[in-house]
């Protein structure tokens, strides 16, 4: 050691402050972007030419027939204003579901805080019908984990086991609508039509009513939480055998190119919608 | 993609990977475990919590969750309830763990390409070895003759010994076994391990007599170290070679078995500053603990996963890293690499980590020089900086114990998320973890 080293030093530099606070860490997950794509804009730009435009021709439309005669003016109002209601009702359904949607994530968030995991428990319960008797076990848990661990044996194995249900019942019908439909073209599309139903009977399971924009927003986070789902859950095809019990059903699957594709694809279909509707996705 | 790895993914069961998490007292075991399992679940939530590891994964995506216990006799590490005490305002540091603990966690990777429906499964499971019975791996490899010269030589100079050592001295040559008197030494020599204990040392042996396992102790376990070769000294050896069976076979027992990796933890930077005695003392564990692993030869014929010991992957790491400046951090490793060097079986490589980085680093200006220098909050005195002096990257010698080397102060923890189910702020905790897993990621 050199005779010049400086010796060690402690001082207290501010007696007043408290606990550093650590950096923030980034998330990683994949977030929604700003940028909008050139076909989101093209979708866009037709949508607000159509709505535009259509209002004015509507609003010129009634003007002119008020000009023609105030009684005429006064029903094509009313037409016009019940039409356009019932659309303005339809957007908001559609803007309430996407907000319902991102509510999964907050209440997903609180259940995982230690400080508001059980109000949050009670305030997801309180929309379920099959959370009937679990308040007071609810009220006697002590810890975070044990209020998932509650949610996940109560409500949230029953309406996964409802939603395993709705696919294994889809996972027939594809069985045998496949193998009655004459051309293979019509497979896909069966498929696609089938798909969607089975979302929107998974979504109204967990509470939402989502419409079409609304199902399509779900199918996009359906498809996230499906590869998890599907990499969890090797037990699927042991379901898609359980869904085809049926001897017929049995010869069909084996007869017809695609059929048992079809029937798994209803079964992950619905396990993953089931997990992007689930505040308690992680139990995959 | 390793197709065999891939194929995996087909079978529903998990691939378990058994962690031992040992290091000498105080070292920060428990800090270490609760830091791994709450940044672990922090990842698999999508909180860049390990960076290196992350890194690793190069895009793959990962899940991560306590399972249940099932039926384990082992008892469980609550990592979570540890990390919410440290979250607390006031912090409260978790309490050292004084008996056998598991961490399990497992872990789902998804993979690239074709074979993201078949995720890479595994389970981790941290076994928290009790730094005390660390030191009776070397006691395999030795005899009861050896051990007995080599401690009561160590023990001659020490104060805390001095009433053991003037029974051992006094014992007449050609002494009876007598059980009595066997059990006066017996508690002697454990007084004097316990003393010893208190003022810092690390190095005492037989482990298990400090941290006994449960339940009533066997006759065989009350020996002490002595010379000669009287019938006295016959029955110590008796036991002494029972004790080290015992050891050997406890290493085989399920709780134990299939170790694969192996995480050893010291404080050297606590034991610089508690001086030269403690620090040569701490080396010298360091160094037996180190000679003993890389004497562990696998048994003939038996796979590594079956080996009683088969330990692949051994990680030794200084600890409590964020008490000095990032610029010294590698000095503080050289100093681990030198003091555990040896040629070993498994892959080893020392680290120098903060399982919880209480500290944010500064440059100082010290006798009109720039230092880099650490400054975090100690309880009751607020913020505080603290320049710790250079840390040496080779163990010290005679003449720089003249030099006060560091001054620790007690950092508190950072400020963490409410219940401690955030993120904790770490040191190269993550690089550790790549280490000890690369060859499965």
């Amino acid at each position: 050691m050199s005779e010049t080293r400086i010796t060690p030093r402690l001082e207290v530099e501010n007696p007043q402050a408290g606990r550093l606070e650590p950096e923030s860490l980034p998330m990683v997950l994949p977030t929604k972007g700003s940028d909008r794509g050139t076909l989101s804009m093209v979708a866009m730009g037709v949508g607000v030419l159509m709505a535009g435009l259509s209002a004015l021709s509507i609003g010129n439309f009634v003007a002119d027939q008020f000009s023609r005669a105030p009684w005429l003016g006064w029903t094509t109002l009313a037409i016009a204003a019940t039409g356009v209601g019932l659309i303005g009702v339809a957007v908001w359904r559609e803007l309430s579901f996407l907000h319902r949607l991102d509510d999964v994530d907050r209440l997903r968030a609180d259940l995982a805080n230690p400080a508001r995991a059980r109000e949050a428990a009670k305030s997801w319960l309180g929309t379920l019908p099959q959370a009937a008797g679990i308040e007071a076990a609810l009220n006697a848990t002590d810890s975070p984990d044990a209020i998932m661990a509650l949610l996940r044996a109560g409500p949230g194995r029953i309406l996964a086991d409802e939603a395993q249900t709705l696919g294994r019942i889809a996972a027939g019908q594809m069985l045998a609508v496949t193998a009655a439909v004459p051309y293979p073209a019509l497979d896909g599309l069966i498929v696609a039509l089938r798909g969607i139903r089975l979302v929107r009977q998974v979504a109204s399971l967990y509470g939402f009513r989502p419409g079409t924009l609304g199902t399509i927003a779900l199918l996009r986070r359906t498809l996230l939480s499906g590869v998890y789902v599907t990499s969890a859950n090797i037990a699927v095809d042991t379901l898609v055998k359980a869904a085809i019990s049926n001897p017929h059903l049995q010869t069909l699957a084996g007869d017809v190119a695609g059929a048992g594709v079809a029937a798994r694809r209803m079964v992950v279909l619905a396990r993953a919608t089931a997990a992007a509707c689930s505040p308690l996705s992680a139990e995959g | 993609m390793d197709l065999i790895e891939a194929a995996r993914g087909l079978i529903p069961v998990r691939r378990r990977v058994r962690i031992g998490v040992t290091g000498l007292r105080r070292s920060g075991k428990t800090s270490l475990l609760t830091s791994l399992a709450v940044n672990l679940l922090a990842e698999g939530r999508g909180v860049a919590a390990l960076p290196a590891l992350r890194a690793q994964l190069n895009g793959r995506r990962m899940r991560v969750a306590i399972p249940p216990a099932g039926a384990s006799s082992m008892p469980r590490f609550d990592a979570l309830a540890k990390s919410a005490s440290l979250a607390a305002d006031p912090p409260d540091w978790p309490k050292p763990t004084d008996a056998v603990s598991l961490l399990a966690l497992d872990i789902d990777i998804t993979r690239p390409g074709m074979f993201s429906a078949l995720p890479q499964r595994l389970r981790l499971e941290f076994v928290d070895y009790p730094g005390e019975w660390l030191l009776d791996l070397p006691l395999l490899g030795q005899n009861y003759a050896d051990w007995a010269t080599g401690t009561l030589r160590r023990l001659e100079t020490l104060p805390e010994a001095r009433d053991f050592m003037g029974f051992v001295r006094g014992l007449p040559a050609g002494m009876s076994a007598d059980e009595d008197l066997i059990l006066s030494g017996h508690n002697l020599y454990v007084a004097t391990l316990r003393a010893l204990q208190t003022n810092g040392f690390s190095l005492l042996q037989p482990g298990r007599f400090l941290m006994p396992t449960p339940g009533d102790q066997p006759p065989w376990q009350h020996f002490f170290p002595m010379a000669g070769s009287s019938r006295l000294a016959s029955l110590m050896q008796q036991r002494y070679d029972a004790y080290v069976a015992a050891v050997r076979d406890e290493l085989s027992a399920p709780g134990f078995a299939h170790i694969d990796r192996l995480i050893v933890v010291a404080d050297l930077l606590s034991a610089l500053h508690a001086g030269r005695t403690a620090f040569d003392d701490a080396s010298a564990a360091l160094g037996l603990v180190a000679r003993a692993l890389s004497r562990r030869e696998p048994l003939p014929l038996l796979p590594s996963w079956l080996q009683p010991w088969g330990i692949s992957r051994i990680a030794f790491a200084a600890t409590k890293a964020d008490h000095v400046a990032s610029r010294q951090r590698a000095n503080l490793q050289a100093l681990m690499a030198r003091l555990t060097d040896t040629p070993a079986r498994a892959v080893s490589q020392s680290f120098s980590i903060a399982a919880i980085n209480c500290t944010e680093d500064f440059v100082w200006t010290l006798d009109a020089r720039p230092v880099s220098a650490v400054r975090g909050h100690v309880a009751g005195q607020g913020v505080v900086r603290s320049y710790p002096g250079e840390v040496p990257d080779r163990p010290p010698e005679l003449s720089d114990w003249a030099h006060p080397f560091l001054s620790l102060p007690h950092f508190t923890p950072k400020r963490l998320d409410p219940g401690g189910r955030g993120v904790i702020p770490q040191i190269e905790l993550d690089r550790l973890l790549v280490f000890l897993l690369e060859d499965m990621l």
